[in-house]
């Protein structure tokens, strides 16, 4: 039995911890996490994974699984899929054992540390645009969690790869400063590839922000931009909307929920072009600052 | 006697009765091999509050207390939504989580129920059923071998929910199988319940309760990382050990209902993982397995149902245990003749959704 040393990741909120005797998979690691160097284990990890390769011989092609805690809560995926299984798979657990905070559906930029909250249902663009802004020089806290501490209303950065899909990929790539991991083509949500944060974003990893915005965006191709105030008692609902936790936390989310939409404006954005949505939200910025 | 070091297993144990002392490293691998076995919460109700815990620890013992917490609501909530179906014309026992829940009992903090579980008398197992439907529950959708299979074999109806609830209501007739060697006449059960105050509900008398749980922990189902079951029945001896006589009712009991073996088991392992205070009399007075059964179960209990490694797949000696106390499970449901077909039909099945799922595109849900 392989017992390869578990490497550790540092992401902010949260410490991820990996072993896995494949080497691509550490190859793929050391492209989308360029910024990490290697920690020495005994750290306590909130998710420890192993990613074991399946058998040589299978016939419909090698695969990859991932265990945790000595059970495999996931199907299996194709072998050289192991960095797309590993970051979906520890996304997953992450968002089962984080309720000491309301986990927010979101992506999270900050300009200093007022962070604009960008919460949004799966294909509503919100890893895209939260590249996009990262990119035009926000902060970058998270593309998928809005950790809120629930005490002081504060975000905690996730600064974890953005897993870009299909026509994103493009759409990202092209523009000055991204970077890319490798292409894993036709997984089961189609084409991925992993935008890389920054260096100054990985090293405030640890710094918290105040939220001072909330849009709630939504691409639609082809569409203008369009930009809606939405009522505090309409954002509260949907910020719970938008929420891993917010039902299992009961009164606690709920109220979470209200003070974020107390002390921030929200608004929804729905549009066609990514330069006129951050056009539009640096306005909307620049009028709450 | 298990993969996993021994260290480990009394630690959790020992966690799970009172506040630990230790370092984060060892919080870590302990709260794994709790998430494994869904103890994590039963670790937060004795630790959250109490124990030297450092930052993180305490945000993942929170972070399981609030989820047990929640899960706990959604079964008052369930419950409370059964209540007006439950009229006087005949008796409906809450089994097991939900009983421990609405019975305040100490057990109940951190327990993960999954279902509700009703019991009703056989008579009346149509009407309760038909109410249900007609209050918007609905059945899961069964082929017709599958409907076969819980109504004539089975000691429950299949499950049912209401649309958007959480959890599944089981309504059952009796609490063993009744193709299995242990079936008896569920009548007395009805006979000695007791209400639950401010309910329309009836539990089990306390007797029965612990009968229910070694009968559910070692005769109804598999035993993989099922150690809770036994963390259930020393919680429940522990609950009811002080009250004057009970050992002696639990015994008679037990012999009544043709329940000793499993109360054996339930005594045997609940003392040996968990130091329950049994006086050593009881266990005595109950006819012992015969040696050979006793060594085997002693070898096996132990690999299936404690966590084990959590740094591995389970290792071959996990998997052989696992798949033993399988067969045995079996074997105790119903005869030979029954179990062999079933079993087919079952593997054929699932070989069969295996190639058409070979056949379709994969699908994931995408969340998160």
């Amino acid at each position: 039995m392989s017992s390869s040393p578990y490497r550790l990741l540092d992401v902010g909120a949260a410490q991820l911890a990996v072993a896995s005797e494949i080497e691509s998979f550490h190859a793929h690691l050391d492209l989308v996490y360029p910024h990490h160097e290697a920690g020495a284990d005994g750290v306590f990890a909130d998710v420890r994974v192993r990613l074991l390769p399946g058998s040589r011989f299978r016939l419909r092609g090698r695969q990859v699984a991932l265990w945790a805690d000595g059970l495999r809560p996931f199907e299996p995926y194709p072998y050289d899929c192991a960095l797309p299984l590993f970051e979906w798979g520890s996304n997953y657990l992450l968002s089962r054992r984080l309720n000491a905070y309301l986990l927010l559906h979101a992506g999270v930029v900050a300009r200093g540390d007022r962070a604009l909250i960008l919460p949004a249902a799966p294909g509503s663009g919100k890893t895209t645009l939260t590249c996009a802004l990262h990119l035009a020089g926000w902060r970058f806290l998270s593309d998928e969690f809005g950790v809120i501490d629930m005490d002081s209303g504060e975000l905690l950065p996730m600064v974890r790869p953005a897993p870009l899909k299909n026509r994103s990929i493009d759409v990202i790539g092209m523009r000055p400063g991204a970077m890319l991991g490798p292409l894993f083509p036709k997984t089961r949500k189609g084409d991925v590839s992993h935008f890389v944060p920054d260096r100054d974003s990985f090293l405030a990893r640890h710094r918290r922000a105040t939220p001072a915005l909330v849009v709630f965006p939504r691409f639609q191709a082809g569409a203008a931009l369009q930009c809606t105030p939405v009522h505090r008692a309409q954002a509260a609902m949907r910020i719970g909307l938008n929420s891993f936790n917010y039902q299992a936390l009961g009164p606690l989310g709920f109220q979470a929920a209200v003070a974020l939409a107390r002390r921030t404006a929200a608004f929804e954005l729905v549009y066609g072009d990514l330069d006129d949505a951050i056009a539009h939200i640096e306005t909307l910025f620049g009028d709450v600052s | 006697m298990s993969s996993n070091g021994q260290s480990d297993i009394a630690l959790l144990m020992r966690g799970l009765r009172e506040p630990l002392s230790i370092d984060e490293a060892r919080w870590e691998r302990l709260l794994r091999i709790a998430r494994a076995s869904g103890l994590h919460a039963r670790l937060a109700a004795a630790n959250l509050d109490k124990a030297t815990t450092t930052d993180v620890v305490r945000r993942h013992l929170l972070s399981s207390a609030r989820i047990a917490a929640y899960r706990a609501q959604m079964v008052r909530a369930e419950l409370f939504h059964l209540t007006p179906l439950v009229t006087d014309d005949f008796p409906v026992i809450v089994l097991k989580g939900g009983a421990y829940i609405l019975q305040g009992r100490a057990l109940a903090e951190g327990r993960f129920v999954s279902d509700v579980d009703l019991l009703v008398p056989n008579a009346h197992l149509r009407a309760m059923e038909s109410r249900l439907r007609a209050a918007g529950w609905q059945p899961e959708k069964l082929d017709p071998y599958d409907e076969r299979y819980y109504r004539d074999w089975s000691h429950e109806t299949p499950p049912m929910r209401f649309p958007g609830h959480s959890l599944e209501v089981d309504l059952h007739h009796a609490i063993t199988p009744v193709t299995g060697s242990l079936a008896f006449d569920p009548a007395s059960l009805f006979a000695r319940s007791e209400p639950i105050p401010g309910t329309p509900f009836r539990a089990l008398c306390a007797e029965d309760q612990v009968l229910h749980a070694c009968l559910h922990c070692f005769h109804d189902g598999e035993l993989d990382l099922r150690v809770r079951e036994v963390v259930d029945i020393d919680g429940l001896l522990r609950t009811f050990a002080a009250r004057g006589g009970f050992w002696d009712r639990l015994l008679a009991r037990a012999a009544e209902l043709g329940l000793q073996r499993p109360l054996w088991y339930g005594l045997h392992f609940a003392r040996n993982w968990l130091d329950c205070p049994v006086p050593s009399a009881v266990p005595d007075a109950l006819p012992a397995p015969h040696t050979l059964s006793r060594a085997a179960m002693d070898a096996l209990v132990p690999l299936a149902m404690l966590p084990p490694d959590p740094d591995f797949p389970p290792s071959l000696h996990v998997r052989v245990a696992r798949t033993l106390m399988r067969t045995r499970y079996h074997l105790l449901r119903m005869p030979l003749q029954l179990l062999v077909p079933h079993l087919a039909r079952k593997t054929l099945r699932r070989l069969k959704a295996r190639l058409d799922r070979r056949a379709e595109a994969p699908t994931e849900d995408g969340a998160p």
